[in-house]
C-alpha cells in the first residue's frame, strides 16, 4: 500500500468497483428471492375440489335451501390430505332447477348464511343479501352467489367446488 | 432531486452521518488484513435476509418441518438454492470469525485498550456456534435429529444441566416445543443478540479506531492516512465478492444444503456434528464415564477462559509479534490442536466401513423420501411420507394379512412358506431338498404330496441343473438371468430321468395339480396366488390359503405381489 493516499481518479474508479460488486452481491439474493417469493403466483400451491363430489340423494333437496359441506382429498403445499372439508354449498329447488352456490360472499369472501324468515341469502359482513336464484337484492355484493356445477348422477347430487375472485362484477375462477 | 435531499438531510442529519462513517480515517491506510469484519458483518447480513425468505416457506412444527423443507427444497423456485446459501453460510461465518481471531491475535488487537472488544468479539463468535447448532436442528431431518441429540445430551450429562436441558427442549424428549424453542432462539433471540453486540463492536472499533502494524512510526502512520470510503471500503467489498462468489460455487456444486430422510426416533443414524464442531466430538472420544466431563465441559471451558484471559495473559511491553511469541505460540497450539482433532475425526470416518456404508444408506433413504414428498406428504408428518410409497404400504398389508401364516426370514408364522429370498436358487433348492421342512410346506395342512430329494435320489450336479432349468422357466432376465448350458442339462433331466413332470406341468396354463412352472416366482404369478391359489395350474385341491380376490383390490394385490417378489431379488 505505497500508493500515494488520496486521489481523484483512483476514487472514481473504486467507488464504480464498490457500486459493481455491490451490485452483484446484493443481486445473488434478490434474483433467486424475486422467484422464491413470487412462487404461488405461477404454481398451484393448493389443489382439491376439481372434482365432483356427492353431497346427496335428489329428494333431499327442494325449495328451502340446504347447506351442505364438500369433502375432498386436497394438497396444500407439502402435506396432501384425504378427505377433508373443503367448503359448503346451498343447495335450492327453484322450480325445475336445481342450483347450488358457494357460502362464499362474492363481495370479500365472509361466509353467507339462509335467513328463513326472509327467505334469502344474507351476509353477515356488509349486509349483501341474495334471491333464493343467488341475484343480489341489497347491499355491496358486485356480483351475485357464485352458482356451483352441479351433476345429477341417477339420484345423487354431486358438486364441484370452485374458488372465485372477490369483488369483481364477473365471475372469474381461481387457480 | 438534489432539493429533496436537502430537505431530508436538513431534518435528519443523515449527510452528517453518511460523511462521518464514510470518512472515518484509516491511519497507515487500507489493507486487506481489515476486511474480516466487515466480511462477517455483510455474511450476517446476507444469513438475515436468506434466513427470512426461508422462513417464509418453513413451518417449525414436528409434523410439518421436513416437509415443509423438502418442499422448500425439492419444488419452490430458488429454494434450493437460497437454502444452500443460508446453509454454507454458516459455514463460511465460522471461517471468518477464525481469520478474523487470527488477525486480531497477530496484530495484538485484543491488548488495552481493546480489550472490551476483545471480549464482545468471542461472545459474537459463541452467539455464531450457536446459531450453528439451533439451525442444524430446524430441518428435523435425520442428520439435524441426531446430532442434536448429542448436543443437548451432553448439556444434560453436566451435573445440574439436566433442568436446563429440559428447558431448552422443551420437555424430557424431543417433539413439538423442542423445535418452536430452537426456531425462537434461532430467528428472534440470537439475530437480537448478535446484531445488538455487532453495533457495540462496531462503535468501540470506530472509537479505537484499526491496529495497524506495530512495526509503523506514528509519523508514518499520519503521512499514509487515507479515508475508509472508497479505499478500505473497496478492499471490503471487494473481498465479500470474493467470500459471495465461493459461497455460490460451493452451493451449485452440492446443489444446496442436504437433506436426509425424515427424523426417526426408531433409527440407527450415525450421527456427526458439522465439520465445524468435529474437534469436539472428537474429544468426546477419548474421556470415558466420570471423565466425560473433562471432554464436555472442562477442556472447552478452559480453552473459552484462556481466550478471555488472553488481554491479562499477554504481559508482553510492546505490541510487536516478537515482544509477544509466548502468548504467540499457545494461540497457535490451541489452534493446531484443534485442526488435529478435526482431521482425526475425518480420518477416522473416512476409514470406518460402518459409517461409510450407514451414510450411503442414509443417502439413498433421503433421496427416496424426497422422492415421495413431491406427491405431498399426510399431515401426520415426517415419517407419513413413506405411506406414499406403495412397498411401504405393502409391508403393512403382508404384515396384517400375510404374515400370520407366512414367516419373512424366520420372523412370522410358519404355517405356509417362509417368503425371505422366495424363489432364489437357494430357495428353490430348498423345496427341493427339505420341502416338508417348517420353512416350505411342513407346516402347510393339504399340502403333503411332495416329497424330499436327497443326495441319493439328486445328486447335487443334477439339482443344480434341474433349479437352472426352473429359472429359465421362470423366464425374468432382467432379474434372474439364467445358465443356457445348465439349464439346458435341467431340461433333459426334467423330460427324460426325473419323476417332476409328473405333477408340475411346464407350458403356460396346463394344469396337474401341482404349480405350473411357466413364469412361477414372476410378479404377476405371485399376484394369481394371492388372488386364488386354487387355479388348476397353481395348487388346485392342495391350496390351503385363502383367496384374496375382493378382499383387497387389484393395487393391493399388485403392491403385495411387488413385495414378495421383491424379497427374492437380493
Amino acid at each position: 500500500m505505497a500508493a500515494p493516499p488520496d486521489d481523484p481518479g483512483r476514487r472514481k474508479f473504486l467507488n464504480a468497483g464498490i457500486g459493481v460488486m455491490g451490485a452483484g452481491l446484493a443481486g445473488t439474493v434478490l434474483a433467486p428471492a424475486t422467484g422464491l417469493v413470487l412462487f404461488p403466483l405461477h404454481e398451484d400451491v393448493t389443489s382439491g375440489g376439481d372434482e365432483f363430489v356427492v353431497v346427496g340423494d335428489r329428494a333431499q333437496f327442494g325449495a328451502v335451501p340446504r347447506r351442505v359441506e364438500i369433502f375432498a382429498d386436497r394438497k396444500d403445499a407439502w402435506n396432501r390430505v384425504t378427505r377433508v372439508r373443503i367448503g359448503a354449498a346451498f343447495v335450492v329447488l327453484n322450480g325445475e332447477t336445481l342450483s347450488a352456490f358457494s357460502t362464499v360472499c362474492p363481495h370479500l369472501g365472509c361466509g353467507i348464511d339462509f335467513d328463513e324468515g326472509s327467505s334469502c341469502f344474507k351476509c353477515p359482513c356488509h349486509r349483501s343479501s341474495f334471491d333464493l336464484e343467488g341475484a343480489v337484492t341489497e347491499g355491496p355484493a358486485p356480483r351475485g352467489l357464485d352458482a356451483l356445477q352441479i351433476e345429477d348422477r341417477g339420484g345423487s347430487i354431486a358438486v364441484m367446488y370452485q374458488r372465485f375472485r372477490q369483488g369483481v362484477a364477473q365471475q372469474e375462477l381461481l387457480g | 432531486m438534489s432539493r429533496l435531499w436537502a430537505w431530508v438531510d436538513s431534518r435528519t442529519g443523515l449527510g452528517d452521518l453518511w460523511k462521518e462513517a464514510a470518512g472515518e480515517p484509516v491511519p497507515g491506510g487500507a489493507r486487506a488484513r481489515y476486511v474480516f469484519g466487515s466480511v462477517l458483518t455483510f455474511l450476517f447480513m446476507q444469513q438475515v435476509v436468506l434466513g427470512i425468505l426461508l422462513a417464509t416457506y418453513y413451518s417449525p412444527s414436528v409434523s410439518d418441518a421436513w416437509a415443509s423443507t423438502a418442499y422448500l427444497q425439492d419444488q419452490v423456485t430458488g429454494g434450493w438454492f437460497l437454502r444452500g446459501l443460508h446453509h454454507h453460510g454458516s459455514s463460511a461465518m465460522v471461517v471468518v470469525v477464525v481469520l478474523h481471531m487470527i488477525q486480531v491475535v497477530l496484530s495484538g488487537a485484543y491488548r488495552a485498550p481493546r480489550e472490551f472488544n476483545w471480549w464482545i468479539g468471542l461472545a459474537l463468535g459463541g452467539l455464531v456456534l450457536a446459531f450453528a447448532l439451533t439451525g442444524y436442528l430446524l430441518p428435523w431431518d435425520q442428520k439435524g435429529y441426531w446430532a442434536t441429540q448429542v448436543a443437548t445430551g451432553i448439556m444434560g450429562s453436566v451435573p445440574g444441566g439436566g433442568g436446563a436441558q429440559q428447558v431448552l427442549q422443551g420437555g424430557v424428549e424431543y417433539g413439538n416445543l423442542t423445535l418452536t424453542r430452537f426456531y425462537a432462539v434461532h430467528v428472534f433471540v440470537l439475530p437480537l443478540a448478535l446484531g445488538g453486540l455487532l453495533v457495540a463492536h462496531i462503535y468501540l472499533f470506530r472509537r479505537h479506531g484499526v491496529t495497524p502494524p506495530a512495526t509503523l512510526s506514528e509519523e508514518e502512520l499520519r503521512r499514509t492516512t487515507q479515508p475508509f470510503m472508497p479505499y478500505q471500503l473497496f478492499l471490503d467489498v471487494l473481498a465479500m465478492t470474493v467470500t459471495g462468489g465461493v459461497l455460490v460455487a460451493l452451493t451449485v456444486a452440492t446443489h444446496g444444503a442436504e437433506l436426509y430422510a425424515p427424523a426417526d426416533p426408531a433409527s440407527n443414524f450415525v450421527a456427526r456434528p458439522e465439520w465445524y464442531f468435529l474437534s469436539l466430538f472428537q474429544l468426546l472420544k477419548y474421556f470415558e464415564g466420570p471423565l466425560q466431563i473433562i471432554g464436555t465441559v472442562l477442556i472447552p471451558g478452559g480453552v473459552a477462559t484462556f481466550l478471555l484471559a488472553l488481554p491479562f495473559i499477554d504481559r508482553s511491553p510492546s505490541r510487536t509479534a516478537s515482544s509477544r511469541r509466548r502468548v504467540l505460540l499457545m494461540v497457535g497450539t490451541l489452534m493446531a490442536a484443534v485442526v488435529a482433532l478435526t482431521a482425526i475425526a475425518a480420518v477416522e470416518d473416512a476409514q470406518n466401513e460402518g459409517y461409510q456404508e450407514g451414510q450411503s444408506a442414509a443417502r439413498a433413504n433421503a433421496s427416496r423420501a424426497r422422492e415421495l414428498a413431491l406427491e405431498g406428504v399426510l399431515p401426520e408428518g415426517g415419517p407419513a411420507v413413506w405411506r406414499n410409497d406403495p412397498a411401504y404400504e405393502a409391508k403393512v398389508t403382508f404384515s396384517e394379512r400375510c404374515a400370520v401364516c407366512h414367516g419373512v426370514d424366520g420372523v412370522g408364522g410358519d404355517e405356509a412358506p417362509d417368503l425371505g429370498g422366495f424363489s432364489t436358487r437357494e430357495w428353490l433348492v430348498g423345496a427341493i431338498r427339505t420341502p416338508r421342512a417348517s420353512n416350505y410346506f411342513g407346516g402347510t395342512k393339504g399340502h403333503t404330496d411332495m416329497e424330499a430329494y436327497d443326495e441319493a435320489a439328486l445328486p447335487k450336479a443334477q439339482l443344480d441343473a434341474v433349479v437352472e432349468y426352473l429359472v429359465r422357466l421362470r423366464a425374468e432376465p432382467d432379474v434372474m438371468p439364467w445358465d443356457e448350458t445348465l439349464a439346458a442339462q435341467g431340461a433333459k433331466l426334467w423330460e427324460e430321468e426325473l419323476e417332476c413332470s409328473g405333477c408340475h406341468e411346464v407350458n403356460a396354463g396346463d394344469g396337474g395339480g401341482a404349480p405350473n412352472f411357466a413364469g412361477r416366482g414372476r410378479a404377476e404369478w405371485i399376484a394369481r396366488v394371492i388372488r386364488n391359489s386354487g387355479g388348476p395350474d397353481l395348487y388346485e385341491d392342495s391350496a390351503e390359503m385363502p383367496s384374496f380376490e375382493g378382499k383387497l383390490t387389484d393395487a393391493e394385490i399388485d403392491a403385495l405381489a411387488a413385495y414378495v417378489h421383491g424379497l427374492g431379488l437380493e
